[in-house]
């Protein structure tokens, strides 16, 4: 199995490739990393203590052009996460359409990293880049894990019902089979202690899952979340079982979780000198990345939109 | 701890800094020392020094190389000075441009410095066969940094040795030579590591700690692979400097037991990598190191002790 993952990779900690890499390997796959950004660490130190540069757009399309012409039938799996720039997604979007159009049954994810509880992270010229990939055609994207807000953003409305979730999701699947929306708006379900998650396949209800909140500033998890899902996705892709690769999935991320917590200080927030502490502990989580197999129980499967 | 008996959530990662050549394809540089390296519980700060597609053994790559500025504000502004990350160790490869080379020499001799438990790790990647692919500059760069500073292990191949200290090495007689030289010119480094030293139809290691030289015949393998070294520099860094509270073993033990693994590695490599219709010797261009995780810990058969790769000493 050989996956292509382009997104951020930080020297220091555990975020985007970083976080990706790692977990795959353990399971099995060659993972090819393009690096859209080298940094000395996350932007949850501080803005001011980010050091280095993002790959620039001429970078990035040189090493996907070389890599799509020298490899151009090696790879099961397509995944991407945090790129810089509008130019950039552009770059990948058109390498990563390429390589779908000779290999049709490779698996692509997108993750469309944007922002978070109503704040973009991006420049505002990102958006309409998403869309365009997301709502084009002949692209070739199977699997999209925005959360509540990216959702919001690339569909052009709010979301403050359940109703209108399972219609927002309907009219996306005309252009996306598979849609996991990474965390929803804990207001939606009026319960503050956990996070729930919409596993969602086209044809199908959407199914909404919730796990406990482990309340800690963690950076990364969103990237281990889809790195982990790609592969339960494409290891199941003949019969698949969407709400099961979601619960599996969340069941790793959550043991994960829980060893960082125990090896974490407390109170560490945003821009705090103990971040360093905080990194997810990628390395010690080694034999927890291939879940609790074919037993599992759905214990967060939560509730059927009908 | 509550979690699986088995797992590694009660050990204690070490830390290494690595800073090496990234490609996205393939196993070589920082891709073919990082995986080994957290498999078997370290946390690796991968500073890449170029981004390729793949390796040039190819034929056609694409990519760039990352300035002296770039990686001097990642490693003194971020690493250092703002992160302050408490390494165990500093593994450096393949560094072409020649100011990055003497800046990151001396950052790396600044962290040594202020810390003296810093395990300092060259591969002076010069050239091989014969052939330097940097420039002369890069040449006397390395030998600054190997007179001036403390290396822990320094792992130099037949051609580096020979360019590092001037004396030929046409049979162990002028390998004994080369690493007395390379005492005399470099005494503050502590060890000395000689790779794919191919002497009379033999194909040899040797190595130099506290004056008592040895060497061990390495299996012969039929194939070409790329990112061997790189391996073999990760996978003695891991074994010569073990998780805290194990005493690390001599440097002969050491390789004893990393030319084993990389012997088992590159097995299992060609065995992966030929089809039918090859015929030896053949050129591999990419380890299979995620098929081969289990040998990493040990998880193999153990190999009977009389297989194992012996030292003999040499003075």
């Amino acid at each position: 199995m050989r996956l292509l993952a382009t997104q951020s990779h930080v020297v220091h900690g555990y975020v985007g490739n970083k976080a990706a890499t790692f977990p795959l390997q353990c399971l099995g796959w060659d993972v090819d990393c393009c690096n859209s950004v080298q940094f000395s660490n996350h932007t949850g130190y501080g803005l001011d203590k980010v050091k280095g540069d993002a790959t620039t757009d001429l970078q990035l399309g040189s090493i996907l052009q070389g890599i799509v012409q020298n490899f151009s039938h090696d790879y099961d799996a397509l995944l991407s996460g945090y790129l810089p720039h509008a130019e950039s997604i552009k770059q990948m979007g058109f390498y990563y359409a390429a390589y779908k159009r000779q290999e049709p049954d490779a698996l692509w994810l997108l993750d469309p990293v944007m922002g978070d509880e109503s704040k973009l992270y991006v420049s505002e010229s990102v958006v309409p880049e998403y869309k365009r990939l997301i709502f084009g055609q002949d692209v070739g994207i199977d699997i999209i894990t925005p959360n509540q807000f990216e959702l919001e953003v690339l569909h052009g409305s709010p979301v403050t019902t359940l109703a209108e979730l399972k219609n927002v999701l309907q009219e996306m699947h005309r252009f996306i089979p598979i849609i996991v929306v990474s965390s929803l708006d804990a207001r939606l379900f009026n319960d503050p202690s956990h996070i729930f998650v919409a596993a969602s396949q086209v044809g199908k209800s959407p199914v909404i899952l919730r796990v406990p909140l482990i309340d800690s500033y963690f950076t990364g998890i969103g990237d281990i979340f889809s790195a982990l899902l790609i592969d339960r996705i494409y290891n199941h892709r003949n019969e698949l079982d969407l709400v099961s690769c979601v619960n599996n999935t969340l069941n790793v991320v959550q043991e994960v979780l829980k060893v960082t917590r125990d090896f974490s200080p407390r109170g560490v927030t945003m821009g705090s000198t103990r971040m360093k502490e905080s990194e997810l502990k990628i390395i010690e989580c080694r034999d927890l990345y291939e879940g609790p197999g074919e037993k599992q129980e759905l214990q967060f499967t939560y509730k059927t939109l009908y | 701890m509550v979690y699986n008996e088995n797992a590694m959530t009660k050990i204690s990662t070490r830390k290494v800094l690595s800073i090496q050549s990234h490609v996205v394809h393939g196993y070589v540089g920082n891709k073919a020392a990082t995986f080994p390296l957290q498999y078997q519980g370290w946390d690796v700060d991968a500073l890449n020094t170029v981004q390729f597609s793949n390796h040039p053994g190819y034929g056609h790559f694409t990519g760039f190389q990352y300035d002296a500025g770039h990686l001097c504000e990642i490693l003194e502004q971020g690493l250092t000075k703002s992160l302050e990350v408490p390494y165990d160790a500093v593994l450096m490869g393949y560094l072409p441009d020649v100011e990055s080379l003497r800046k990151i020499g001396e950052a790396v001799s600044g962290l040594c410095e202020k810390d003296p438990h810093l395990r300092w790790v060259l591969d002076p990647v010069l050239g091989d066969n014969g052939k330097l692919y940097v420039s002369a500059e890069n040449v006397e760069a390395y030998k600054q940094i190997l007179r001036n500073n403390k290396v822990h292990l320094v792992t130099p191949n037949q051609f580096e040795m020979e360019t590092l200290t001037g004396v030929t090495i046409k049979d162990l007689e002028s390998l004994k030579l080369s690493i007395e030289r390379f005492q005399i010119l470099y005494p503050k480094v502590d060890k000395i590591v000689v790779t794919s030293l191919e002497l009379k139809d033999n194909y040899i290691c040797a190595c130099c700690d506290r004056g008592k030289i040895q060497y061990a015949l390495v299996p012969r393998i039929n194939a070409h692979f790329s990112g061997t070294g790189d391996l073999f520099s990760a996978l003695l860094l891991n074994t010569l400097v073990p998780p805290t509270g194990q005493t690390p073993p001599t440097l002969a033990e050491a390789l004893s037991i990393v030319l084993s693994l990389v012997d088992l590695i590159l097995q299992r490599t060609l065995e992966y990598s030929l089809s039918k219709n090859d015929t030896l010797p053949v050129t591999i261009n990419d380890l299979k190191l995620i098929q081969c995780r289990d040998l990493l810990i040990g998880k193999h058969q153990k190999e009977e002790p009389d297989t194992q790769i012996r030292l003999i000493n040499l003075n």
